[in-house]
């Protein structure tokens, strides 16, 4: 039996196809929880930050966190940390469904995998047996029948399968891993760092639930918290009823809703898109939810054509449509299959062609580059569907987009027009209708990213309270806690939803009651702000300089329309305030002494 | 010209329209047009929008022209028959 406080490593070197176990626990977990922080303190302490993320020294670490596969709400994290292609930052995505807890159940809590296996292998996981399998005969395959084929030869049909698709293998910048076929690790391209290993897929099936904890204290706990998240506006009636697609009315409402490549603030034919519209046209079939979660946000859709799978969310309908213009629900909800099929990130996919939509209608992309396919024109709703897949398989034009719109738009000579920070592409809000998510957008350690610090819920949604998008004044302040209880919903393994109606004392009671710690609000927090920190300073010694923190030259421009119309970007203003209260150097480096204080070093 | 109300979220789906328009014959408050939507819609909106002591709900959003009235005049705010009021209940997502 496994203590959730002494973690299980299994160490799988792909190269030499040797598996060891060790044992992480004591002073290291008090200061990094597990999930994301634990992982990403294993990366810096054993990789150098400036390897090249494809190659065999770049690690790939699959981490629970210090709650999954307990009795906590959506206690079913779990998190895949390893040095990004996308961005060359850290790289660290979160996934829910169910094969994080089973990982957990199995006694394994985090895989460290190294090297690069000869010939395409996945590693199987059947309670006690551990063993690296070959993969040849579904390499190449895509995510759905991948999972069913190894569900089949795992002989249990309760294995859960965490996989790549085709994109992966193909090395795509922002290929994501998936588990149970919808589920995605989506960002910063773990998929593609996957794929430069040979590994297709972790197979996980356990014998009985070897997750130990105190569980007479936790349960106390889980059930005030269940009532909370039940009783909530929030978690126990918008998320279940409309899921994050909700958003679609509201950030356009407020004139932050990036249209045509954040060219524009205000969408004309959101309401042929939004979430309501998802319900109206009758697409959305029913809610669900993943591991022991009472919000259960998810959405089952069946489109016209007869095609059915899970989405598209708030950020992945925005992706393909506003952002490409795209008023079509059915070719949206098509891309999003294609994107979990094949194993694609489906914001950066979006907002990539969005962005080769730019740059075709601006003349920077010739027709012949196309080969045939269709023009790459805002509102096609053809092209957002024969290009997904196209980038997937890396083929004709697709190979362009594979890179991401950074390397695209650098390319034809116009890095401007990729609407991205450090290279990553930015989610659906524009910053400069919400000055505060604009300094996370800046800040945030894997570029372009709104899980990192949600500005969004108090500048706009008045979640834990109302603050003017437009103020400048304490935002610093706001975003450095949310980056640092971020990190600590990361680490232990919650869903960062539940914020939403729990706040930092919850997540402290929840995890002194599993474990029995004793951490006081602060110094949880303070772990959360380590976590940041080691973050940050991996991306220092990578080669990703403070002169990174910042938004493209568009957001200089003031707003075209809506309500917050010539309204610019004001990040500047407040970004030495932040660096300040960060406690690190003017120049955004971090001390040394900081480091130690810190005990990162 | 109208004042135009317009309906999201739960709200759109439980009530099964998507707003409605008013004529007015001078400015009104948010508090007054709440008012004249519960004489409409059986009461619905002070229940959803607002607290027992008639403060605005957490999480609820009530933008006049995009804006939300807690960074205006709040319940205070004053409308007229150019301006569109949009609701919605404490949501969130991401
Ligand atoms: S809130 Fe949604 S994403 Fe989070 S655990 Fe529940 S179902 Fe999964």
């Amino acid at each position: 039996m496994g203590k959730i406080y002494e973690y299980k490593v299994l160490r799988v070197d792909l190269t030499n196809e040797e598996i060891k176990t060790e044992k992480i626990s004591g002073e290291l977990v008090k200061n990094y929880l597990g999930g994301r922080g634990l992982a990403s303190k294993i990366l810096y302490d054993e990789i150098d930050p400036k390897v090249d993320p494809l190659s065999p020294e770049n690690k790939l670490i699959y981490a629970t966190g210090l709650l999954t596969g307990t009795a906590a709400s959506t206690g079913g994290r779990y998190m895949v940390v390893t040095k990004g292609p996308l961005t060359g930052t850290i790289a660290s995505s979160n996934s829910g469904g169910f094969f994080g807890a089973e990982l957990r159940f199995s006694g394994n809590d985090i895989i460290i995998f190294e090297g690069k296996a000869s010939h395409p292998v996945y590693l199987s996981i059947m309670g006690d047996k551990v063993e690296l399998k070959d993969a040849s005969e579904i390499w190449g395959k895509p995510v759905y029948e991948t999972t069913d084929l190894l569900i089949e030869a795992a002989g249990n049909k309760n294995a859960r399968v965490s996989c790549i698709g085709p994109a992966g293998e193909k090395l795509v910048k922002f290929a994501s891993i998936m588990n149970e076929k919808d589920r995605a690790a989506g960002r910063t391209g773990v998929g593609a760092v996957m794929g430069s290993k040979n590994l297709k897929a972790v197979v996980v099936k356990a014998d009985e639930k070897q997750v130990e904890y105190f569980k007479d204290e936790m349960m106390k706990v889980v059930k005030k918290q269940t009532k909370i998240l039940k009783e909530d506006g929030v978690t126990g009636e918008g998320l279940p009823a409309l899921g994050t697609k909700v958003l679609d009315n509201i950030i356009n409402s407020t004139g932050a809703y990036p249209t045509k490549n954040f060219q524009f603030a205000i969408f004309e034919d959101v309401d042929e898109v939004s979430g309501e519209a998802l319900v109206e046209k009758g697409y959305l079939q029913s809610n669900t939810g993943c591991y022991g979660c009472p919000i259960r946000c998810a959405r089952k859709t069946k489109l016209p054509n007869g095609r059915s799978g899970e989405g598209p969310e708030y950020e992945t309908g925005w992706a393909f449509g506003a952002d490409c213009g795209v008023n079509d629900l059915n070719a949206i909800s098509e891309a999003n299959f294609i994107c979990n099929d094949l194993g694609l990130d489906t914001i950066t996919a979006g907002a990539t062609i969005a962005c080769a939509m730019e740059l075709y209608e601006k003349g920077y992309i010739d027709k012949d580059e196309l080969e045939n396919g269709p023009e790459l024109k805002f509102g096609s709703s053809e092209s957002i569907i024969y290009y997904t897949e196209k980038m997937a398989y890396r083929e004709g034009f697709g190979d362009q987009l594979a890179e991401g719109s950074y390397r695209l738009a650098d390319s034809k000579g116009h890095p401007e027009l990729s609407m991205s920070v450090k290279k990553q592409e930015l989610p659906a809000y524009d910053p400069r209708g919400v000055q505060g998510h604009g300094l996370n957008y800046v800040t945030s350690n894997r570029g372009g990213c709104h899980v990192r610090g949600y500005m969004i819920s108090p500048e706009v949604l008045g979640v834990p309270e109302k603050l003017d998008p437009q103020e400048l004044e304490g935002k610093p302040k706001w975003v450095m806690t949310f980056q640092d209880l971020t990190a600590i919903i990361d680490s232990i393994g919650m869903c960062l939803f539940t914020s939403f109606a729990l706040g930092l004392d919850d997540y402290r009671e929840i995890v002194n009651a599993g474990t029995q710690f004793e951490y006081s609000s602060e110094s949880l927090l303070e772990t959360g702000e380590r976590i940041y920190n080691l973050e940050r300073q991996f991306n220092l010694e990578a080669g990703i300089l403070p002169e990174e923190d910042k938004l493209p030259a568009r957001f200089d421009e003031p707003l075209p329309d809506g309500p917050q119309k010539g309204i610019s970007t004001k990040y500047r203003e407040i970004l030495p305030e932040y660096y300040e209260i960060r406690g690190w150097q003017e120049d955004g480096w971090i001390s040394e002494q900081k480091l130690k204080d810190m005990k990162i070093k | 010209m109208t004042l135009k109300v317009k309906f999201y979220s739960l709200f759109r789906i439980n009530l099964k329209s998507a707003g409605t328009e008013y004529k007015l014959n001078s400015k009104i408050t948010i508090a007054e047009l709440i008012k004249k939507l519960d004489q409409d819609y059986d009461n619905y909106f002070t229940q959803k929008l607002l607290e027992e002591d008639r403060s605005i709900s957490p999480g609820a959003i009530i933008l006049v022209n995009g804006k939300n009235i807690i960074h205006l005049d709040k319940l205070e705010t004053e409308i007229t028959n150019k301006d569109t009021v949009t609701l919605f209940p404490p949501s969130a997502g991401g």
